[in-house]
């Protein structure tokens, strides 16, 4: 039998059959999620255009009515998610250096810190219901807290004010979630092995969307909570 | 082989941005906290887009990446433009126009139907005269 040698490359389990190469496919997996990255962009900014005609209208309404919302919770929550933004792109760095457990942490302290996020939103969402602030027709602030008279900001289009924050910060919200539960799949899966320097997309691309939910709420966190 | 081409942020680069944007957050509450008129939208916008520029620059590593991917985003940012700008042409100038008038069209129709009906106009000629 003749020495017949195949250059017959061995092609690793994580590249799929219609990618000529490891690096193609994680170029493609990259600018695939910049693609839906701009669109999460755009969905918020239909959000934020609401946001700014209702401003421009009622400057004075949307700048008393968020006197209502706690912007020390609000601060809390902005270094909550810078911090969350820290360890996703320290996760992807040791992922690139296959540290292995290191990841894992990281991995694990974004979700801690997501969750922390979110525990902050459930006690400003029950604290501003308790007071009769909800979003759409059943607006009806009343009672005191921290020195504030609730029904002294029920005023013409404080609630579209609430109605606007209610669905930004609830979608947000929803985004987060759905942020715990990728990173819940990938520390399973990074605690088994199965990223290393060679492959590691999943991370990488779950860290850019974690990175955009951080980057929405870094502009949430002025318009209705500062200004 | 394929991690020689990748780009890896150093842990120190991480940090220090990290604490840039702490430090730009205090920035910005301090900010809104002082009394500055119109200008507190502008410099809380201002800071809010310093510090996205930082996230999409160095945690996004967009800086070191396929410059498409930069394109992509950029080509968002102008489309975001693009719809609050056309948006607010449209709801700053409602009004505008003199053709304006109280009430609706079915409003109108009926005012002019019990006009009429008041006066129902010239009286027919008698038939033999």
């Amino acid at each position: 039998m003749a020495e017949v040698s195949t250059v017959k490359a061995e092609r690793p389990e994580h590249l799929h059959h219609h990618f000529v190469s490891s690096e193609q496919q994680f170029d493609a997996a990259k600018m695939g999620m910049w693609l839906f990255l701009v669109t999460e962009i755009l969905l918020f900014s239909g959000m934020f255009v609401a946001y700014t005609v209702f401003r421009i209208w009622y400057p004075e309404v949307f700048s008393h009515s968020a006197e209502l919302l706690n912007w020390r919770l609000g601060g809390l929550n902005t270094i909550v998610l810078l911090a969350s933004s820290f360890t996703v792109a320290m996760g992807v760095h040791y992922a690139q250096t296959n540290e292995r457990k290191k990841l894992v942490r990281a991995l694990i302290l974004t979700i801690f810190f997501a969750s922390i996020f979110m525990v902050v939103k459930y006690f400003e969402y029950t604290g501003k219901f308790a007071h009769g602030v909800f979003p759409g027709i059943n607006f009806n602030p009343h009672g005191t807290a921290g020195g504030l008279d609730y029904a002294a900001y029920n005023i013409p289009f404080a609630a579209q004010f609430f109605s606007i924050y209610f669905v930004m910060t609830g979608i947000h919200g929803l985004h987060v979630l759905i942020g715990i539960g990728l990173f819940t799949w990938l520390v399973i899966r990074a605690n088994k092995g199965h990223f290393s320097s060679e492959y590691y997309t999943p991370v990488e691309i779950t860290g850019l969307y974690w990175h955009l939910v951080d980057i929405i709420w870094i502009f949430l966190f002025p318009l209705l909570y500062l200004i | 082989m394929a991690h020689a081409e990748h780009h890896v942020t150093p842990i120190k680069t991480l940090i220090q941005v990290f604490l840039a944007l702490i430090a730009l957050t205090v920035i910005t509450v301090v900010a809104a906290r002082m009394e500055l008129g119109p200008l507190n939208v502008p410099i809380a916008l201002t800071i809010a887009i310093v510090k996205a520029s930082f996230v999409v620059v160095i945690f996004m590593a967009l800086k070191n990446d396929n410059r498409m991917n930069a394109v992509i985003f950029l080509v968002g940012a102008v489309f975001v433009v693009v719809f609050l700008t056309l948006t607010l042409f449209d709801t700053a100038y409602r009004g505008d126009l003199p053709n304006t008038v109280k009430g609706t069209i079915m409003e109108e129709q009926a005012e002019a139907d019990a006009l009429k009906a008041r006066d129902p106009g010239p009286r027919p000629t008698p038939p033999n005269q």
